[in-house]
């Protein structure tokens, strides 16, 4: 339970880190030697390595070996000091939006072969990451909502809309994450106010969304970091309304206590990792042969019922049940953080965000 | 006016027994010594007249007014301690008149004070100086500058020469003295050394294992010590084992002797010591009426005096005469120690 | 010749002091300088644009209300440690040794420990407001965190058993003698605490205030926990930049200015204070 509550936690950055940087560079690969394939540290590894690799290698014959890796940018550099090297610190990995966008456009990933994808089709085109002439580089691999979750005790009827956080009733009373780059509150902020996360590409725009964005400060009690101090406080009522992982909430409310967690009208956020790969991997017919087994609907499946994953294919091809889909999903339209923002107004975004929380 | 009481007074640190039941009474202006080998109690005692221990019982009062329960600072005490303990962060004027600057007095009125005591000391011009720039005699004049800035009715110093050097020590004991005749000030000062002592002391107390031994003017306590531990602290004596034989004789070395002091606190067949100062012992050739045998084992002639060292039936016996009653002995002769009947005393063994 | 054998002695530490403090520093100047660079994030240069950046009233407030905040927890610290480590040098070996025990223990607590143990000591739930409220002094129980005295509570929680270990030194070679001399002569023992204790050991004071404010300087996790977005220090600044938005040029200049406003808040009170007196 704990290392499900963390396991997101950024915390875990250093101990990936430095696992990872231990994790022996491919010079030569004899055949049949296992791939390395990276996951989130912590919860995230340990249920790959309990539920997934195993399945893998029972269908495929290739074995596997689990390397932790930090979520944030910190793996990036690591591939790009590895790429001077001509090796590459695992042969497939999970990555987040904003450092995967950076690392296409520094070219650091590998294009991958359409042909050899045959379960490519179950994805949307969302999650099927393609650089400026169309070559294909990413793949969705997992992913999970952010929802409006309440505390029911003192929120017996739980807003319907993100436009909750505007309300002048929840007075320092709402926790929300504390960053730009993972609270994607501008995003919230367009699908509510301005119809659509389209108004965000454009600096002015994000100028104008930052505006209305501000107006939530005198509501907001905790700028949280940590998930944990959130859940806390949002389990005793003590801050009874926020932004939060939907499956996590899923989960406290099942062990009793007074958490809802609902999709607003606007959609849930939907945060998600994809299957990248570096340059100088070697194995690639392998690391194909990985991604495609991912992107099957048994495999989502699987996610979904033990990681706690959303599926990143139309659910409709899983035998997941309505329960096990409603614990990790919504079938509204959900909102898609737009990842390339936050590289190419990085420090404007920064700036703007520290100054706005700060009042 | 400020005699000074002590009554009864006792202190004990858990079970250890720093001063036991001591009473002592002194007259206003008189200087007293402590005297005593190191953990006698007499610091205790000093201290406890500071106000810097309670006294476990009994009680101290100054001029008819009871100052057991008076805290430190109510007391209006003059102190010396061994370290002198002046503030390293105030100047020397700021040192002296600190407790002048605590009762609220004048910028003026406390520059005058530190001036007039800093001429007192003979050390002028100081005010401005650091601490650290003065040296050991010079701090131990701040300190009692410092001591006697309000002109306290009672001044108290610990081991106030310790710190010092032989030749400085023997001119601030005269200095002292001079100055606390000067100021006619009721002072306790307490001293291991009995020179100290006897060059500053109108009364000696002489204490050893928590309690007083002895009380008395230095001349009172050298001529007639109480027992063999007062004896043996004040000067240096000649102690021969005797047996008291009559009203005011003991039998020593083989031979009867008359003994003219401290006799009546014996009775015939009491164990005693028989005691007599080196300068009122004599050698000669020929034994006197009053006289011990013993034969001569060294002889020291320092000019001024004449020292022999006489072994008298396995007892060391010193003699210290002045050239004018030189018996021209050698080393190794049988010779007689005359031991006049006033020189001789008994001590209880 | 034994002046040469001193300074080959020296050399082994040197080296060392060299390896582990001079080349990281040195490698976070020349970041803080960079440029950047399409292919590789930045590439080292000499450009001040990361100080441009710093150079705005938002980052500027910042780093003055992170100065001010720790001069406040160190001056607090001190206030609190310093009576209780006077008092602790007049008790026996044996208490004196428990108590240090104890305090040297509490070091141990991690200020993550510690700013999620003042979470729940402020929340509305379990926390101290429940005690008001049973003494009738609060209508019903509140949380106290996050606000700036939850923040300052918990870190001068955090620098107080610092502050003890720091003044105990000194405070326990303090000459007792002193403290009697005063008392004779008419000092209270309040007066004396103030015109002796104090001014004798005023360098320990000092530099133990500099001590706790260098090292509180670098809290991050207690101003996240228990404060407000406006009660972030600019170390929590640092961070962010370069574990989440992985700006480590800008995040290597933030670090330089608060080395800066550090090193010349040290020079200044060893300046201002050291001089006069010996």
């Amino acid at each position: 339970m704990k290392s499900n509550l963390t396991r997101r936690r950024f915390m875990a950055t250093t101990a990936a880190a430095g696992a990872a940087a231990m994790a022996s560079p491919s010079i030569l690969r004899a055949a049949g030697a296992p791939i390395r394939v990276g996951t989130y540290g912590g919860f995230f590894e340990e249920s790959f390595k309990q539920f997934i690799f195993p399945e893998f290698t029972a269908a495929t014959g290739i074995e596997v070996q689990s390397i932790a890796v930090p979520t944030g940018e910190t793996w990036l550099v690591q591939i790009k000091n590895a790429a001077r090297a001509n090796t590459a610190p695992a042969d497939v990995s999970l990555m987040a939006g904003t450092p995967r966008s950076e690392g296409a456009s520094q070219g650091l990933f590998q294009t991958l072969d359409e042909s050899k994808l045959s379960n490519l089709g179950n994805l949307s085109d969302t999650f099927q990451d393609r650089n400026a002439d169309g070559g294909l580089f990413g793949v969705g691999g997992v992913s999970w909502y952010i929802t409006l979750c309440t505390n029911s005790d003192e929120i017996p009827e739980a807003p319907t809309s993100w436009a909750a956080l505007w309300d002048d009733q929840y007075a320092d009373q709402i926790g929300v994450l504390g960053l730009a780059t993972n609270s994607f509150l501008l995003e919230v902020t367009a699908a509510t106010h301005f119809g659509g996360t389209d108004i965000l590409s454009t600096k002015d725009g994000i100028a104008q969304v930052f505006e209305k964005l501000s107006e939530i400060v005198p509501n907001v009690r905790l700028w949280y970091k940590d998930e944990g101090a959130f859940q806390q406080a949002l389990q005793e009522g003590e801050i009874p309304m926020g932004q939060y992982y939907h499956d996590v909430a899923g989960l406290a409310a099942a062990e009793g206590f007074p958490v809802v967690s609902t999709f607003p009208k606007e959609g849930g956020i939907l945060d998600s990792g994809y299957w990248i790969v570096p340059q100088h991997v070697e194995p690639m017919d392998e690391v194909h042969e990985f991604i495609n087994f991912m992107s099957t609907p048994e495999t989502q499946a699987l996610l979904s019922r033990n990681v706690g994953t959303a599926p990143v294919i139309d659910p409709a091809l899983t035998d997941l049940s309505e329960d096990e889909l409603a614990a990790v999903s919504s079938a509204g339209a959900p909102i898609i953080p737009r990842y390339d923002i936050y590289k190419d107004h990085a420090d404007y975004i920064s700036d703007t965000w520290n100054k706005m929380i700060a009042g | 006016m400020s005699d000074l009481n002590i009554d009864g007074v006792s202190k004990h640190f858990g079970s250890v027994r720093a001063v036991e039941d001591v009473t002592l009474s002194f007259k206003s202006g008189e200087m007293v010594c402590f005297l005593g080998p190191s953990g006698c109690g007499k610091t205790t005692l000093l201290r406890m007249i500071a106000g810097l221990e309670e006294p476990t019982a009994g009680s101290i009062t100054l001029g008819g007014k009871d100052l057991t329960r008076v805290p430190v600072h109510e007391r209006g005490i003059g102190m010396v301690f061994q370290s002198f303990a002046l503030f390293p962060h105030l100047s020397v004027g700021e040192n002296i008149t600190y407790a002048m600057r605590i009762r609220g007095a004048s910028r003026s009125d406390c520059a005058a004070r530190a001036k007039e005591l800093l001429d007192m000391m003979r050390l002028p011009g100081v005010e401005d100086r650091r601490i650290s720039q003065l040296s050991g005699g010079q701090r131990q004049r701040v300190a009692i500058a410092r001591a006697l800035a309000l002109s306290p009715s009672v001044f108290l110093l610990d081991e106030p020469m310790s710190a010092l050097d032989a030749n400085l020590r023997e001119a601030m004991q005269i200095e002292l003295r001079k100055l606390q005749q000067e100021l006619g000030i009721t002072t306790v000062v307490v001293t291991h050394d009995q020179t100290e002592a006897m060059t500053m002391a109108d009364q000696i107390v002489v204490m050893g294992r928590a309690r007083v031994l002895q009380t008395g003017t230095p001349m009172e306590i050298y001529k007639t010590p109480v027992d063999r531990f007062v004896a043996g602290f004040i000067g240096t004596s000649n102690l021969l084992p005797a047996r008291m034989t009559g009203a005011d004789t003991v039998e020593t070395c083989g031979v009867t002797l008359r003994v003219g002091t401290n006799v009546d606190r014996h009775k015939p067949g009491d164990e005693v010591l028989l005691m007599t100062r080196p300068e009122e012992v004599f050698v000669g050739h020929k034994p006197t009426k009053n006289s011990v045998p013993g034969r001569v084992t060294f002889v020291r002639d320092i000019g001024a005096t004449i020292e022999i060292l006489l072994d008298c039936a396995g007892h060391e016996v010193v003699s210290v005469l002045t050239p004018k009653d030189w018996p021209e002995v050698e080393i190794g002769q049988q010779v007689h120690v005359d031991m006049p009947e006033a020189a001789c005393s008994v001590l209880a063994p | 010749m034994g002046g040469l054998a001193r300074y080959l002695t020296l050399v082994p530490s040197s080296v060392m002091i060299g390896a582990f403090f001079a080349v990281p520093f040195a490698l976070i100047l020349l970041t803080s300088v960079s440029t950047p660079d399409d292919a590789q994030d930045y590439i080292y240069a000499f450009d001040l644009q990361h100080f441009e950046r710093f150079a705005t009233w938002f980052y500027i407030e910042r780093a003055l209300f992170s100065a001010g905040l720790c001069a406040l927890i160190a001056v607090l610290s001190l206030l609190i440690a310093f009576p209780f480590t006077y008092m602790l040098t007049g008790f026996g070996p044996r208490a004196q040794n428990t108590w240090l025990i104890y305090i040297l223990a509490q070091l141990s607590l991690s200020e993550v420990l510690i700013a999620f143990s003042w979470q729940i000591l402020l929340s509305r739930t379990a926390g101290l407001a429940n005690i008001l409220v049973w003494f009738g002094l609060a209508e019903k129980s509140f949380s106290m965190a996050p606000s700036a005295g939850a923040v300052l509570a918990a870190l001068v929680y955090l620098a107080v058993p610092f502050s003890v270990l720091l003044l105990f030194p000194a405070l326990s070679r303090l000459d007792k003698s002193l403290i009697e001399a005063a008392r004779t002569l008419g000092g209270s023992p309040l007066r004396t605490f103030f015109t002796v204790v104090i001014p004798v050991t005023r360098p320990a004071i000092i530099s133990s205030g500099v001590t706790i404010f260098v090292l509180t300087l670098g809290a991050i996790i207690v101003p996240q926990v228990l404060g407000r977005p406006q009660h972030w220090t600019l170390s929590v600044l640092i961070t962010d930049q370069a574990i989440f938005n992985f700006n480590m040029p800008f995040a290597s200049a933030l670090a330089v200015v608060l080395l800066v406003l550090s090193a010349s808040v040290i020079f200044a009170v060893t300046k201002l204070t050291g001089g006069n007196k010996s």
